[in-house]
Formats: structure tokens, C-alpha cells, sequence
């Protein structure tokens, strides 16, 4: 009876986005007299981030500091449509459709501002919420005087609208699954590599640590990327050893009662976690990105499921890796019985003495 | 019955047994505490009673009267975040908010109570708070950074993660 340490590595690669099957999102922008900036985008944040990616977009493309811009997806009837947060698409589909308007709005802008420092539009360039002549930095004008004469001195409004939209894909030739566009060139590349003790007594399993590189294009945020990865450590952690909510299935029966009987990992889970964020560009996605939301919970079971069977030589073909699951197959990979051996637990024998007045239901 | 809410005398007409966390939610509109599980298990509604954490949702009003009770409203404001609060800012240590109330007043109470940058004594107090987003890591990392008062400048991020580069063809 002893813990045995061991170590598994999995891989995985993920689509970004709703590949060929009509995935729009839509986004308007306008610029207020004093410069400040407007998104109007339906993307809803679910804590992924959306909000403060989206609005790094706008500024980084206009030009123009982050906390000028106020992203408001408040309002289904005021923003237009984005499909929404999910299929790991928000940065990646909906934050290319505000690039788009941010672009628009960039050249609006500096079409405003030519006529105001009688320079042509393709000579300027904003840089910090000013704009400036090419090369001579010091014939400038902020973003805020512009925006003020567009509205009081030529009646316009600096305003600029994007969206993204991969099309439906037709399927050409049934036999082959040819079909008429091609998908997203944006597939993330991950691995997940895991260190676990394995109780071979009780069956428990406990993961020591995870090392996880994910290829996210370009890290917009990398405080936020570095978050999505450990959020989805964890999770793909309890995918791995805790969460079942049938774990009978197709039978309902044992299946939880209640929150306290459904496994979630908890602080005392929090295994030792070191995150590798690398930069490979897409060709479609917002100055490079690719999705990782979801990518990020999927390749932890199969790591887990490797290193222990490095520890104690069984391989989990199901999840979750219970202390059930694990004594079974220690069981089954032991040398039979012989006959006269000593025998530690006998199937009768142990379960008439459970049996006797004792209950174990709640 | 009377509490003192966050440093302000409330009158409640909620009947006794009624949830603090109803109370405050329904009959007060102080929507900081949140309705997770609401039994006891997920840490979501944690306020502090008298300074303890408590889970609002088990805890019957009635049994309040005259008691001071602080939620998340009452630690900080967004132009004056309390040390707690800073340093989630800082550290990143929400995504989707839900348990984060529960936590910056569980965190508050550990720290107010003597407790140390000790990653396995923090994970030992806030053992009943579950957080699906984060990973748990941010958050320790921020209660740590806490404990030993660090000043935060709020524009900037914490430690830079590890970005590699691959340039050269896709």
C-alpha cells in the first residue's frame, strides 16, 4: 500500500467560431464632441472579458486611450446582433466586427481632421487621442477638438459600423464533404501536461500539478488569457476526478440530491499551475487572436487519466477517475486469488456486515 | 427589529425566520450577497455578523435584532476600494463576479482576524467558497498580496504572464 506519483500529457486542437454555418456579429461605434468613444455591441460578458477586450480593440485601432471608450451592450434593442458568447467566439468573430467599425471610425475622423488642419486624410495618423501629420509630430490636434468641429462646425457625426459574418458553407459533393468556402483559419493548438499521486489503498487521486501551453494567436489581454487557462485548469480538473451529476447514466439512479452532492473542485483542489501563453497568428481573427474559452477545459481529463496510469499502471477509459474506478481496476490487475490466501475483503462476507442495522442513506 | 446595516440603522418588517439574505435582497435591495445554493454550501451570500462570516442565506433573521451586519456595499466604494478590494482589482481575481462578494467579505474577515499571506491557511479559510471561473488561484494570490498590504496601482496589471512568441509562418 503505498501513493505513487506519475505524470500524462494530452493535446488538443479547437475550431474558433461557428466554422460555415452563418455565425454574424454586428457592432456600431460613434464618437461623442468631446472624443470620447461609444461601442454598441450585443456581445454579452459572462466574465470572459468581452467588454475589455473588445473595448482594447476599438482603442488600439482608432487610437485613442482605453478609458475613453464605453462599451455598452445593455440593450438588445440599441446594439445590433452578435450571436452571442459562446463556441469560443467572442474575441475572435465579434471582436473582428468592432475592428471594423473602429476602422471606419479611424478614417471618418481623419477625414474631419484634414479638412480642420488642411492636410490630406492619408497623411495623418492618431496616436494617443491626437492626430498628427506623418512624420511631423508636432502639427498635431486631439481626437476631442476634432470630434467637437465634425459635430458644431461641419454637421457630421464621426460614426462607423463593422460586422463579421462567415457565410454558409454549401456542401458541394456530398461524397467527399467538398463544401464552398473554406473554414476559419484559426485553429488554437494546446497541451496539458499533469503530475498526480495515486492512493493505490483508498483510490484516491490527487493532481500535484499542471503545466498548460495554449496558442491563443495573440493575447489581447494577457492577464485575461492567463485567466481563461487556469479558470478552465480547474475546470477540466473536475471534469477529470470529481464532477458527475449521473454517474449511472443512462441510469438516473444515485444520481445527486442536492449541491453538496455534486463534486465541484474547491480550494483544496487548487493543484500547482504554470501557464504558457504562445503567440502563433491567425489569419481571420482581431490583430491575430484565436479563440480559448472553451478550448481550455478539455485537455486536463486525458492528461490526468495518462498520469495516472504512469502511477499506478491502469488505464480510466471512463470519467469521472473515482477512488472506485481506480480500486476496481487495481483489483482487476491484480494476480487472481490463490487458494488458502488471506483475504483482506470477501463480497459476502462484507456486505452482510454492512447490512447488519447499519445505514448509510442520509 | 432593528440591524445596523453597514453603519446604518435598518428597520426590518421581513417575518423572523425569513432568510437575512431575502431581507436583504427583497425587503432592503442590498443585492451584494448572492443566492447561490442558498443552503449553506457555496459561500455566495457571506456576510459579516458582527464581524464574523456568516452565510446569510441559513441565517434567520429573527435571531438579529440590535446586530451589526456588513456586506460588500459596506467594505468599499468604487472610488475608495478597501485593501481587499484593491487587490482582487489587481491580481484579476473575478470573471463572472458571481462568488466574488462572498469572497472579498470572507477574505476581509480572515484578514481582520490576524490572518497571514499563507497560501494554505488562506485556502483553509475559504474552503466553503466555491468560484467556477477563475481557478482559485487569482484569488488566493490577491488575498495574499492583501494580507501583506501591498499598495496597488490599479492601471497596471499584475505579474505579466509568460506570452511566447512564435513568429515565421502558421
Amino acid at each position: 500500500m503505498a501513493v505513487h506519483r506519475g505524470r500524462g500529457v494530452a493535446a488538443i486542437e479547437y475550431p474558433t467560431g461557428m466554422n460555415q454555418n452563418g455565425d454574424p456579429s454586428q457592432a456600431w461605434i460613434k464618437v461623442k464632441p468631446d472624443g470620447r468613444v461609444d461601442v454598441f455591441s450585443g456581445t454579452a460578458d459572462i466574465g470572459n472579458g468581452a467588454k475589455t477586450i473588445q473595448s482594447q480593440i476599438v482603442a488600439e485601432t482608432i487610437g485613442v486611450p482605453y478609458d475613453w471608450v464605453t462599451f455598452d451592450n445593455s440593450n438588445t434593442d440599441s446594439s445590433p446582433v452578435c450571436t452571442g458568447t459562446f463556441a469560443s467566439r467572442a474575441t475572435f468573430v465579434a471582436g473582428k466586427a468592432v475592428l471594423k467599425a473602429a476602422e471606419e471610425v479611424r478614417h471618418k475622423l481623419l477625414e474631419i481632421a484634414g479638412l480642420e488642419m488642411e492636410a490630406s486624410a492619408d497623411d495623418l495618423e492618431v496616436v494617443d487621442g491626437e492626430v498628427m501629420v506623418k512624420g511631423s509630430p508636432t502639427e498635431k490636434l486631439s481626437v476631442a477638438d476634432v470630434a467637437g468641429a465634425a459635430t458644431y462646425g461641419h454637421g457630421q457625426l464621426i460614426t462607423g459600423t463593422g460586422a463579421q459574418l462567415k457565410p454558409y458553407a454549401e456542401i458541394l459533393d456530398p461524397e467527399t464533404g467538398v463544401v464552398s468556402s473554406p473554414p476559419h483559419s484559426a485553429i488554437s493548438y494546446a497541451a496539458c501536461a499533469a503530475e498526480v499521486e495515486v492512493d493505490d489503498e483508498t483510490g484516491n487521486v490527487r493532481v500535484l500539478k499542471l503545466i498548460q501551453a495554449y496558442d491563443v494567436g495573440k493575447a489581447i489581454n494577457p492577464a485575461l488569457v492567463e485567466g481563461q487557462i487556469q479558470g478552465g485548469a480547474i475546470m477540466g480538473l473536475g471534469l477529470a476526478v470529481l464532477e458527475n451529476a449521473y454517474p449511472y447514466y443512462p441510469s438516473v439512479e444515485h444520481r445527486g440530491y442536492g449541491f453538496g452532492s455534486y463534486y465541484s473542485p474547491g480550494m483544496e483542489d487548487l493543484p500547482e499551475l504554470e501557464t504558457i501563453i504562445i503567440e502563433n497568428p491567425s489569419a481571420d481573427g482581431p490583430y491575430g487572436a484565436k479563440g480559448i474559452g472553451e478550448m481550455a477545459n478539455n485537455a486536463q481529463p486525458a492528461a490526468i487519466a495518462a498520469a495516472v496510469h504512469d502511477a499506478a499502471g491502469v488505464w480510466i477509459t471512463e470519467l469521472p477517475i473515482t477512488p472506485e474506478l481506480v480500486l476496481k481496476a487495481l483489483e482487476a490487475k491484480a494476480e487472481p486469488r490463490r487458494e488458502g490466501k488471506l483475504v483482506a475483503f470477501d463480497d459476502e462476507i462484507s456486505v452482510n456486515t454492512v447490512g447488519a442495522g447499519i445505514s448509510w442513506m442520509p | 427589529m432593528n440591524i445596523t446595516l453597514n453603519g446604518v440603522s435598518r428597520q426590518i418588517s421581513s417575518p423572523p425566520l425569513t432568510p437575512l439574505l431575502r431581507v436583504l435582497r427583497n425587503e432592503l435591495n442590498v443585492v451584494s450577497a448572492k443566492a447561490g445554493c442558498e443552503a449553506g454550501g457555496c459561500g455566495a451570500c457571506t456576510v459579516l455578523v458582527d464581524g464574523r462570516p456568516q452565510r446569510s442565506c441559513l441565517t434567520a433573521v429573527g435571531s438579529l435584532n440590535g446586530a451589526a451586519v456588513t456586506t460588500l456595499e459596506g467594505l468599499g466604494t468604487s472610488e475608495n476600494l478597501s485593501a481587499v478590494q484593491q487587490a482582487f482589482v489587481h491580481h484579476y481575481a473575478a470573471q463572472c463576479g458571481f462568488c466574488t462578494p462572498g469572497m472579498v467579505v470572507a477574505a476581509t474577515a480572515y484578514l481582520d482576524a490576524g490572518g497571514s499571506d499563507d497560501k494554505e491557511a488562506i485556502q483553509e479559510a475559504l474552503g466553503g467558497h466555491v468560484c467556477r471561473c477563475t481557478g482559485y488561484l487569482k484569488i488566493v494570490n490577491a488575498i495574499a498580496a492583501a494580507a501583506t498590504q501591498s499598495e496597488f496601482d490599479l492601471t497596471i496589471t499584475a505579474e505579466e504572464p509568460n506570452v511566447v512568441v512564435k513568429t515565421g509562418g502558421r
